[in-house]
């Protein structure tokens, strides 16, 4: 089974470099000079993670709907990489705030928030580990993915609600964006660019859960006796274990 | 005229009844739990120095701080009635989940109200803060007390039966409670300076009540899952 695909890498790729040559040559910013760049990479993670978050939560409600493993796989995935994701947000963030703001964590509310929707979701992962049967594993976590969807917005919104250190929407808000239109172009290809690279590693990432759940079915099945080992399995020539 | 209380209503007041009565026997919030949270509030001014003027202005959002951390323990502790023998007897009777879940939420905003009393005196006492605005502890104490039992609650549900349940319950808590958090610590603030906060009362409301809409509408599908 291939994993990543062909066209996903391929288009990734071609759209990563040129989101990369794009944030080169787009024009420094007038008071940040060249640290404003990261943000072609701090805007396009944030914006993947609330992505995957938002499925989370879609695929979580769908599981509780339809009780399908597909949406409770895609849940699960999504979720690994929304917290993959926010963790590079965070440290991205840190390591331009550093010389922009002279601190690499300060207590405003963008921060605090994105930081516990990080720790919400880590525990939504942690929640998944500790639950050994899947059933019981695919109920919970659909219920915490639907009731852990709420930190989106709120981190989203924080900016506008308590307006702090962290600068409000540029892109996603009424009216024009605030921001040179050269600028907008190329942020706008990073963020499709990333988009592109979290599609690619969820559906690896799905098609190996695939795996390890067949893995799991063939370990569980090689460790049942057929009939409490009164009958013996029929077994392929040169496998025998018990001669 | 008399007016029959639903089904699940009067089932719900059965189980609060049960666990408070459980918990005015063995205690454990308010013998165990209670007197940890004082001992928090005591030894936090040993470690960021005791200067009586910041303890002054700390001590409300240590206050809320404890509520929230040792709230939590409070919120999931292991009562009688999570045995598997009695969750078994409550199935077969054919209660619903959400009757279930609503009445131990129901009992742990008695219990979390009771802790929140106990632990106020104890840290006007120690920090002796500035107590304008206290009149509207009035509503923060009870929907603070309301949110986190729903939440508690739900994540208790959610960790049922588990190993690690001591450690991840309070993981899946603590970061949801946060706008609980802040919206007591600032309700009083803002109070203090002769405002009406109706922003921070309505964010208390609001989490309390996605809180308990989330436990009630949710709780079928943890109830199959325990």
């Amino acid at each position: 089974m291939n994993l990543l695909g062909r066209r996903l890498p391929a288009a990734a790729l071609v759209l990563l470099a040129g989101g990369l040559v794009g944030a080169v040559l787009a024009p420094p910013d007038r008071f940040q000079g060249d640290y404003q760049r990261l943000m072609y990479v701090h805007v396009p993670t944030a914006w993947v993670a609330y992505l995957c978050f938002g499925l989370t939560g879609v695929a979580s409600a769908l599981w509780l709907w339809r009780r399908t493993g597909r949406f409770d796989r895609l849940a699960a995935a999504s979720a690994e990489l929304g917290v993959l994701f926010t963790g590079l947000t965070i440290v991205l963030g840190s390591w331009w705030g550093k010389p922009v703001w002279g601190v690499w964590w300060t207590w405003d509310p963008r921060l605090v928030t994105t930081a516990l929707m990080f720790f919400v979701y880590l525990g939504y992962l942690a929640l998944r580990r500790a639950t050994l049967d899947p059933l019981a594993r695919a109920r919970r976590s659909a219920v915490l993915g639907v009731v852990a969807v709420v930190q989106v917005p709120v981190v989203h919104m924080s900016v506008v609600w308590w307006r702090a250190l962290h600068q409000p929407p540029t892109v996603l808000k009424p009216g024009d964006p605030t921001i040179d239109h050269r600028m907008l172009a190329v942020l706008l290809l990073n963020v499709v660019a990333f988009t592109v690279f979290a599609l690619m590693l969820l559906r690896a990432r799905l098609r190996l859960t695939v795996l390890e759940d067949e893995l799991a079915t063939a370990r569980a099945a090689e460790d049942t006796e057929v009939a409490g080992g009164v009958v013996t399995a029929p077994q392929l020539e040169g496998r025998m274990r018990d001669v | 005229m008399t007016v029959l209380s639903p089904a699940p209503l009067r089932q719900a007041r059965a189980i609060a009844g049960t666990e408070l009565r459980i918990e005015a026997r063995a205690g454990e919030a308010l013998w165990i739990i209670t007197p940890f949270g004082a001992v928090a509030l005591l030894l936090t001014p040993m470690a960021v120095g005791a200067d009586r003027p910041l303890l002054s202005q700390l001590g409300t959002g240590m206050y809320w701080v404890v509520v929230l951390l040792f709230g939590v323990l409070v919120a999931l502790r292991q009562t009688a009635t999570d045995s598997p023998g009695h969750l078994a007897v409550l199935r077969m009777t054919g209660m619903p989940a959400a009757a279930r879940l609503g009445g131990r939420a129901a009992a742990t905003t008695v219990v979390l109200l009771a802790f929140e009393t106990l632990l106020l005196p104890v840290m006007i006492a120690l920090y002796q803060p500035d107590l304008a605005g206290w009149p509207w502890l009035a509503a923060a104490l009870p929907l603070t007390a309301a949110g986190l039992a729903a939440l508690g609650t739900l994540a208790g549900a959610l960790v049922h039966g588990m190993a690690g349940r001591g450690t991840l319950g309070p993981l899946l808590v603590c970061p949801l409670a946060l706008p609980l958090l802040l919206g007591a610590t600032e309700l009083v603030k803002e109070g203090g300076y002769g405002q009406v906060p109706w922003l921070w009362l309505l964010l208390l409301v609001t989490v309390t009540g996605i809180g308990w809409l989330a436990l009630l509408l949710g709780a079928n599908a943890l109830e199959e899952s325990s």
